[in-house]
C-alpha cells in the first residue's frame, strides 16, 4: 500500500508543475505588462516598480517562473487588486461554504441516481428504465442554470418557500443556511445524478450478467440480497471513479451556480475576481481549484484500492 | 476500405430504426434550420427595439414574448441558434482535428514527442473544464472567436486520448504490419489505415461534445464572456432574464429551453451512435 501510494504521489508532480505553468502564463498572456495586470490601471508607479522586481520581469523567463513557483509554494500568492487583501486567506475562506455546497449536492446526487440506476438495471426495458433513463438524459442536457432559474422561479418566485440566492454561515444560523443551501444543491446535485444514473445503470447491467450473480440466484438467495450486496458492491468501483472525474464537473458547477445563488464560494469568487480584472485571485484560484481536483482523483484512487484490492495489484 | 466502410452501413441501418435518434436528429434539425434560415424565419428583427411593447407576454403578436427594450424573444432565439451551433461546431471541429492529430501522432511515434503530447494533455484535462474556458476567454478577452478558442483548447486531451489509445491497438494489427513491410511509408500508413479505423469512437464522442459544447458556450456569455451584446446568445439572453424575473418569467423560460432542447438533441444522437457503433452498452 506504501509504495503504491508513493507513487501514485510521484506521478502527480509532473501534472501540478503543468498546471502551475498554465496558471503562470494565463496572466502573461495578458497584452501588457503583468504588473500593471496584477495591480490595475490605477497603481502607483512607485507599487508597479517594486512589484517589477519582486517578479524578477526583467530576468528570464524561467527565472520569473521559479520566483513565482518559490512565493506560491510558501502561501503568498500576493495581493487582490480589490482592497489589496492577501489573495490565500481569501481563497481559504470561500473554500468552507464551496465544500458544503459539493458535499450536499454529492449526497443529493447520489440519493436519486443510485436507487434509480438499480431500479432501471433491474426492470431493464421496462416503462420505469426508460422513464429513468430519459430523466437522467434531460439532466445532463440540462444547462445547470437554466434548473437554478426555474427552480428560483419555482419556489421564491411562484410559491415562495426558499430564498432565492444569499448565504449564511451554518455556524450562525444552521437553519437559515439550509434554507438557502436547497436550492444550489438541487441544481448542482441534478447535473451529477443525471451520469451518476447512468453509470449504476451500465455497471449493474454488466454485474447482473456475471456468473457469480447467477450462482447466488440459483442457490435461492432472495432477489433483493443478490441486488444489494453482490451485484451492488461489485458495481461500486466504477461509481466511485466517476464520482472522483464528476468532481471535475462540480468545481466547474460550482463556478456557474455559485453565480446564480450568490453563493459565497470559489466559483463565485473566481467569477467576480474575473470581471474585476482581479488577476492574482483568479490566477490563485484557477491553480487552487486545479490541485484541489488533481488531488481528489488521487483520493478517488486509494479509496478504490481499499473497496477493491485487486486495482492495487494491477 | 471495408474496414471503414462497414460502421456506417451499421451507421445508417441503426439510425432509421431508433426512436430516440430520430427524435435526436428531428431536434438538431430544427436547431440548424433556424441558425441557416434566420434571416427567413424570424418575423421581427432581433435587434430592433419596439418601445410600445415592453415586457409583453407571449401572445399571438410576439410567440415568446418581447424583453425588456421590446425586442421579440422568437426572433432573438432564432438568431441565437446562430451562435450556439457556431461555436459548437467550429470548436468541436477545431478539437478534432487537432486533438486526432496529437493523438495519433504521440501514439504512433511515441517515445519522447509522444510523452511530452501527453503530458501537456493531461495538464489541459487537470482542469475542470468550465474553469478552465472561463480562463481563457478571460485572459483573451470575451468575443465569439475567443469563445471557439477556449472550448477547443479545452475538448483537445479528449481527442488526444481516444486517437492515441486507438492508434496504439490499430497499428498493432496485422494489416497495418503488412504495409509496413510492404514498404509503405508513416504518412500513408497513418491517413490511409489507421485513421479510418479510429473514425467510430472519435465521432460518437464529437457528437456527445457537441452537446458539452453548446453548454460550456452559454455558461461563457451566461457570464458575459461570449459573443457580446446585441449578438443574441441564448446565453446572454438568460442572463439578461435574470433581473426580470417577477416581472417577465418568459425571458428566463424561452432561452432556457433551446438550449435544453438542442443539447438533448445532441446527446441522443451521440447515445444512438455509440450504441450502434458499441452494442454493448444498450
Amino acid at each position: 500500500m506504501g509504495g503504491f501510494l508513493l507513487s501514485r504521489v510521484m506521478s502527480l508532480v509532473p501534472i501540478l508543475l503543468g498546471t502551475s505553468l498554465v496558471a503562470f502564463f494565463l496572466v502573461r498572456l495578458i497584452p501588457g505588462d503583468p504588473a500593471i495586470a496584477l495591480l490595475g490601471l490605477e497603481a502607483d508607479p512607485r507599487s508597479i516598480a517594486a512589484l517589477r522586481t519582486q517578479l524578477a520581469l526583467d530576468q528570464p523567463l524561467v527565472f520569473q517562473y521559479l520566483t513565482w513557483l518559490g512565493r506560491i509554494l510558501t502561501g503568498d500568492f500576493g495581493r487582490s487588486i480589490q482592497g489589496g487583501r492577501e489573495v490565500f486567506p481569501l481563497l481559504l475562506s470561500a473554500l468552507g461554504p464551496t465544500a458544503l455546497l459539493s458535499l450536499a449536492s454529492i449526497l443529493i446526487s447520489l440519493a436519486i441516481a443510485v436507487p434509480a440506476g438499480i431500479v432501471a438495471a433491474t426492470r431493464r426495458n421496462t416503462m420505469a428504465d426508460y422513464g429513468a433513463s430519459f430523466a437522467a438524459l434531460c439532466g445532463l442536457s440540462m444547462p445547470s442554470f437554466w434548473l437554478g432559474v426555474l427552480l428560483i422561479l419555482t419556489f421564491s418566485i411562484y410559491i415562495p418557500i426558499l430564498p432565492a440566492s444569499g448565504y449564511v454561515s451554518p455556524l450562525l444560523d444552521p437553519l437559515g443556511f439550509l434554507r438557502f443551501l436547497v436550492l444550489p444543491a438541487l441544481t448542482l446535485g441534478a447535473a451529477l445524478a443525471a451520469a451518476t444514473m447512468r453509470m449504476t445503470r451500465a455497471t449493474m447491467l454488466e454485474v447482473l450478467r456475471a456468473d457469480y450473480v447467477r450462482t447466488a440466484r440459483a442457490k435461492g438467495v432472495p432477489a433483493r440480497v443478490v441486488v444489494w450486496r453482490h451485484a451492488f458492491r461489485n458495481a461500486q468501483i466504477p461509481i466511485v471513479t466517476l464520482l472522483g472525474i464528476q468532481m471535475g464537473q462540480l468545481l466547474g458547477g460550482v463556478v456557474i451556480t455559485e453565480t446564480v445563488f450568490s453563493w459565497p464560494g470559489i466559483g463565485k469568487l473566481t467569477v467576480d475576481a474575473i470581471f474585476a480584472r482581479d488577476y492574482p485571485v483568479v490566477q490563485g484560484a484557477v491553480l487552487l481549484t486545479a490541485t484541489l481536483f488533481v488531488l481528489i482523483n488521487l483520493i478517488t484512487d486509494v479509496i478504490y484500492t481499499i473497496i477493491d484490492p485487486r486495482v492495487r495489484l494491477a | 476500405m471495408t474496414a471503414a466502410a462497414a460502421p456506417f452501413t451499421a451507421f445508417s441501418r441503426g439510425l432509421v430504426g431508433d426512436r430516440r435518434a430520430t427524435l435526436g436528429f428531428v431536434l438538431v434539425l430544427i436547431a440548424v434550420v433556424a441558425a441557416v434560415a434566420a434571416q427567413l424565419i424570424a418575423p421581427f428583427d432581433p435587434d430592433a427595439p419596439d418601445f410600445a411593447a415592453v415586457l409583453a407576454p407571449p401572445s399571438l403578436a410576439h410567440l415568446l414574448g418581447t424583453d425588456e427594450l421590446g425586442r421579440d424573444v422568437f426572433s432573438r432565439i432564432i438568431f441565437g441558434a446562430r451562435v450556439s451551433l457556431f461555436v459548437g461546431f467550429f470548436s468541436v471541429a477545431g478539437a478534432l482535428v487537432l486533438g486526432t492529430g496529437l493523438g495519433l501522432v504521440a501514439g504512433y511515434f511515441g517515445g519522447l514527442l509522444g510523452t511530452l503530447i501527453m503530458r501537456v494533455m493531461d495538464v489541459v484535462f487537470a482542469f475542470p473544464s468550465i474553469l478552465l474556458a472561463l480562463a481563457i476567454a478571460a485572459v483573451l478577452g470575451p468575443s465569439l472567436v475567443n469563445a471557439v478558442l477556449a472550448i477547443a483548447i479545452v475538448n483537445l486531451p479528449v481527442f488526444a486520448r481516444i486517437a492515441r489509445a486507438q492508434t496504439l491497438v490499430v497499428s498493432q494489427l496485422d494489416f497495418v504490419e503488412a504495409k509496413r513491410a510492404l514498404g509503405f511509408g508513416s504518412t500513408n500508413i497513418l491517413v490511409r489505415t489507421v485513421m479510418p479505423n479510429m473514425l467510430a469512437p472519435i465521432i460518437v464522442q464529437g457528437s456527445l461534445l457537441f452537446a458539452a459544447a453548446i453548454i460550456t458556450e452559454s455558461y461563457l456569455s451566461f457570464l458575459g464572456l461570449g459573443a457580446q451584446p446585441p449578438t443574441p446568445t441564448w446565453g446572454n439572453m438568460l442572463r439578461n432574464a435574470i433581473g426580470f424575473l417577477d416581472l417577465a418569467p418568459w425571458l428566463a423560460w424561452f432561452p432556457g429551453a433551446a438550449i435544453f432542447l438542442t443539447v438533448l438533441g445532441f446527446n441522443l444522437l451521440g447515445d444512438a451512435l455509440r450504441d450502434i457503433f458499441d452494442p454493448r452498452n444498450g
